[in-house]
């Protein structure tokens, strides 16, 4: 085969609008495959010497909303010859007694078209069998990648695709396709089809400002015709350019945009020629709050809001607009009159919505479905109010001071802004509204504030609630959807988590875990599936389990995940219980701050082996636990370890009690000279039965101290084990 | 601002066009893409996509263009004629392209050419919005088109009709007349859209406003309302009945499906007054809907059953 150079590939998928927040996935994804693809086929001149790992940059994926490209700086433009081997019949199959081929030998032969004597012998694993071995002549790129690019393309996964024409389905109609390969005058396109649209060597340009089509000689030429036709492909390079150009706009006014990383995303994949422009609106729209002024820009329009330096709403937007100016100012004028009707929209909501306080709008909720199978919202509600009565019995019994009449209060009236017209119209300011309202309606600024947060934290970046009321309302509302979700079967498992139920159980677990509310959860789930009347997809006590369960992988996700624990601190603490799961996080850390020392290090080697014995050489019939008796210690060694013990159990159990765990961590790690001692001079398994009962006692005692706090035993050898 | 700069054309017949204009402009457009144009349809709907020309047309292979006028009623959207921007019935230019051409994004574009606005002055978006009418089993995907920040249409490759999907599928564009007015004539409120030369929207239609929503948010009680949906429901499943057994006789073309499908968009648009009226719990809600749309999709499948019988026939 004749060295041939390298050839580049440029391929743009030419499409009507790709929705945004596909976009960025869908580039990924694009570039990947095809990149995978060209690797199966050895196309790819980084991997020539069979170096996968050099080509991993081979293939640059780039878009627009009207373009999937891919561009691939160098190929081979024949792939290499593959050397390839079939194996036939077993050697004892294929060759008689003589050693004259067979029947069988001569049938495969005969189906590889070669003669006998081409056959091989081949040694694999299973035996001994022959084979042909032929060299196959590798194919020009050019007629490889008239399968792998239509392959790639339309294997693409949607969220949500369509049909145009045909039974073809793609996210939006492909239009026209651009796929070259080499440079110049040697560039040839790839002839291929994809739902009736030819491949060839052309592009489009920016819509509004071009419509005949672009002939393209290669990847620079490529870029300098389409950025004169206003196509910027690089989304990277129009984040760039809306940031620059914002600040711009903004500097001299001492003013900033209102940081907002979606909507920054949404600008870049729905523009291919971004431009921000800065308008501006009636400051009297101010009197409305912030977060409803917001949502109008954000959720609507697609507007940045602008603030001062002080973090005060400014009366001014960023548009961002996909045109190279405004030169005549009507796109400013035009999105200034439509925000004034946006806002003025939201005035009237906001003063229709007042004309019906949130306290007479519980009715309503009866109209308002919280899941098919879930029945209503009031149905929930009243479930939450229940929920939060145990919630607050219990954080009174662990001495917290909770306002009962708030937090009921906040639970009843939480789900009623689902009725109101401003978040219908603005479903992502649920829980906002109903407390921006709570306010307006003098409830009280324990109760408004405890709706607005209680859909918090709905991430596991997002904050807490401010206050411990809206803490309770926040769980009781959480508890309940798991509880219900499990009981009719919609619990998650792998990537399937229909009802968000992990984000509601983590959320539940912050809430706990960072507003230190040292409550038990297991009543609470009791509560919340007792009080449930659905049609339940399992038993309530197996269902109970699972929910525990559930909670347990929560909770240790968020000690490793958001706390960074070590995966064995985690394992280790939750097997000593977690009935209170704050109470468990406190141990993880004082755990995680002392396991480096070598006395613990030694300590839970110990412990290691103290469960060994226990469970491995010692048998049923041997002891049973219980008192240790004096009598029966003979050795120094174990005396002063059974003294030790006793002193350590009971110092431990006070700081433990106190909290302090590091404490008690310490004074358990405290044990070590006597446990080394003990293990280097008494023989545990002694002849004599009672002895031998006593000394297992002992050991059970210990077992037990070194596992009431966390369990030694399955901490990770050395240095801190990470997942 | 004067509505000559806005729309920064020539020729077109923009220069802050009447909202009659508008009509007359589009009509024409679509009439020389080859649509045929249609009568707006004489009942209450909610969409023009539930107009017959739109609903039975989209079924079957046969091609088909059309561009009507439809007012389209959204009780829910109903404001007393004081909300500058929604109304309880608004507008809809409703064009139909059975199969679509290749171009049509262009040839949209083209129409708002024709109205004179200059698509490198304005920033035009085909933003991702795909549609579902869950009375009519019917679903869409596309996008809203929005021109400097305002939603002005519609645009939708049809993709399901009457529970069946559609082959070849339809574009579906349907045009919010009263938004791009305001648009053309630099108006802040619809009222103050100039209808002609001297009368102005509010002046045709305020009262109709007024009086549409009092009815349909506090009106009588909402027993009758009950009363005439069933009644409405059962003269559809009256008359779709006999299809089966007229089949057998080879006399289907005497079941009266168009009338069945009135009944079935007078019960939609009665299930809308009593859901804008708060009055439909959540599981009547879906019951509904099912109801509506269990008629709906009988009527589609037996329009397309009867096409394909008269295909048949003219080949035979």
């Amino acid at each position: 085969m004749k060295e041939a150079r390298p050839l580049s590939l440029l391929v743009e998928i030419g499409c009507e609008e790709i929705p945004a927040r596909f976009l960025g996935e869908a580039t990924r994804e694009f570039g990947a495959r095809i990149e995978r693809a060209l690797a199966a086929a050895h196309l790819l001149a980084g991997e020539v010497e069979g170096n996968v790992a050099a080509s991993t940059l081979d293939v640059q994926a780039h878009s627009t909303p009207r373009r999937l490209i891919a561009y691939v700086p160098a190929l081979l433009a024949v792939q290499p010859d593959q050397v390839e081997e079939i194996t036939g019949p077993p050697v004892r199959v294929a060759f008689d007694a003589a050693g004259k081929h067979t029947r069988a030998a001569e049938s495969f032969a005969e189906k590889n078209r070669v003669p006998l004597h081409a056959l091989i012998r081949k040694t694999t694993p299973k035996g001994e069998y022959v084979a042909v071995r032929r060299t196959v002549a590798g194919r020009p790129a050019l007629d490889l990648l008239k399968e792998i690019l239509p392959a790639a393309t339309l294997g693409l996964a949607w969220p949500k695709s369509m049909v145009w024409v045909g039974k073809q389905s793609f996210v939006r109609p492909i239009r026209w396709i651009l796929a070259l390969l080499g440079e110049g005058k040697s560039a040839r396109a790839v002839p291929f089809e994809i739902a009736g649209v030819r491949a060839g060597n052309q592009t489009f340009g920016h819509r509004s400002y071009t419509s005949r089509p672009i002939p393209v000689a290669g990847f620079k030429d490529y870029l300098k015709k389409l950025a004169k036709a206003r196509v910027e492909i690089h989304p990277e390079a129009r984040r760039d350019r809306i940031k620059s150009q914002v600040k711009v706009l903004l500097e001299n006014l001492k003013l900033t945009p209102v940081e907002d990383r979606e909507l920054e995303d949404w600008s870049v994949n729905s523009t291919e020629w971004p431009h921000p422009i800065l308008g501006g609106f009636d400051p009297r729209f101010l009197a409305l709050p912030r977060e409803i002024l917001v949502a109008v820009m954000r959720g609507h329009q697609k507007y940045f809001a602008v603030e001062d330096r002080e973090g005060k709403l400014q009366p001014r937007f960023i548009a961002v607009v996909n045109l190279d100016s405004d030169s005549s100012g009507f796109i400013r004028s035009g999105h200034e009159r439509v925000l004034l009707a946006r806002f003025r929209d939201a005035e009237f909501f906001w003063q229709a919505d007042q004309r019906r306080p949130l306290g007479d709008r519980t009715e309503a909720l009866k109209n308002v479905t919280y899941q098919a199978e879930l029945g209503t919202y009031a149905e929930k509600v009243e479930r939450m109010v229940c929920l939060t009565h145990a919630i607050v019995e219990l954080a009174r019994a662990a001495g917290l001071t909770v306002d009962a009449d708030a937090v009921v209060r906040a639970a009843k009236l939480s789900k009623c802004d689902l009725t109101t017209q401003m978040v219908r119209e603005f479903p992502e300011l649920q829980g906002v509204v109903g407390g921006i309202y709570a306010r307006a309606q003098t409830e009280g600024e324990e109760v408004a504030q405890a709706i607005y947060d209680h859909y918090r934290p709905m991430g596991l970046e997002d904050r807490v609630p401010r206050t411990l009321a809206g803490a309770v309302v926040s769980l009781a509302d959480k508890v309940d959807s798991v509880a219900a979700g499990f009981a009719i079967g919609r619990e998650p498992s792998g990537s399937s988590d229909p009802f968000a139920l992990r984000r509601q159980a983590n959320g539940a677990i912050k809430v706990l875990l960072e507003l230190s509310i040292p409550i038990p959860l297991r009543p609470v789930v009791e509560r919340a599936l007792a009080q449930l009347d659905v049609k339940w997809q399992a038993p309530r006590e197996e269902v109970f389990g699972r929910v525990m369960e559930f909670f347990a992988e929560r909770l240790a996700f968020y000690l490793e995940t958001a706390k960074g624990l070590g995966f064995d601190t985690v394992r280790a603490v939750l097997a000593a219980g977690w009935e209170v799961p704050c109470d468990a996080l406190r141990r993880a850390e004082a755990l995680e701050a002392i396991r480096g020392s070598e006395d613990f290090k030694a300590l839970s080697a110990a412990a290691k082996r103290i469960k060994n014995i226990l469970s491995k050489s010692a048998e049923e019939a041997d002891w049973t636990p219980g008192e240790v008796s004096l009598e029966l210690l003979r050795d120094e060694p174990e005396r002063r370890l059974f003294e030790e013990f006793s002193a350590a159990r009971a110092e431990t159990k006070s700081f433990a009690e106190a909290g302090d765990y590091m404490a008690a961590l310490g004074r358990i790690a405290r044990l070590r000279p006597a446990v080394d001692l003990f293990f280097d001079k008494v023989l545990v398994m002694a002849e004599d039965r009672a002895v031998r009962a006593n000394r297992l006692r002992l050991l059970g005692g210990l077992d037990g101290l070194c596992s009431s706090i966390a369990d030694f035993a399955l901490m990770a050898g050395e240095g801190k084990a990470t997942k | 601002m004067g509505k000559q700069k806005l729309s920064g054309h020539k020729g077109g017949g923009g220069d802050g066009m009447t909202f009659q204009d508008l009509i007359l402009n589009l009509s024409r457009f679509w009439a020389e893409e080859g649509c045929v144009l249609a009568l707006p349809y004489d009942l209450e709907v909610g969409a023009g996509t539930m107009c017959p020309e739109t609903f039975l047309r989209v079924l079957g292979p046969a091609p088909w263009r059309v561009a009507y006028v439809q007012p389209s009623r959204r009780p829910a959207d109903g404001r007393y004629g004081e909300n500058p921007n929604r109304l309880l019935k608004h507008t809809q230019m409703q064009v139909i392209l059975k199969p679509p051409p290749d171009d049509v994004q262009d040839v949209y574009l083209r129409s708002l050419e024709f109205l004179g606005i200059d698509l490198r002055q304005h920033d035009i978006r085909f933003e991702e919005d795909n549609w579902e009418a869950p009375t009519l089993g019917a679903g869409g995907i596309g996008w809203q088109v929005v021109l400097d920040g305002l939603e002005i249409t519609q645009f939708t490759y049809f993709q399901q009709c009457g529970g069946m999907g559609l082959d070849p599928v339809s574009v579906e564009l349907t045009y919010g007349l009263e938004r791009i007015a305001a648009f053309l004539q630099a108006q802040d409120s619809v009222y103050d859209i100039k209808w002609d030369a001297t009368r102005t929207y509010g002046d045709l239609r305020r009262e109709e406003e007024l009086e549409l929503s009092i009815y349909d948010f506090e009106g009588a009680d909402s027993t009758p309302l009950w009363d005439l949906f069933k009644l409405y429901e059962s003269e559809a499943k009256g008359i779709l009945g006999p299809y089966e057994m007229l089949k057998q006789g080879g006399q289907a073309e005497r079941v009266a499906l168009r009338k069945a499908f009135e009944y079935c968009l007078k019960c939609s648009h009665i299930f809308n007054i009593l859901d804008a009226r708060g009055v439909v719990s959540v599981t009547e809600r879906v019951s509904l809907i099912g109801r509506v749309r269990r008629i709906a999709c009988s009527v589609a499948e037996y329009f397309l059953d009867r096409e394909a019988e008269a295909r048949e026939a003219r080949q035979a």
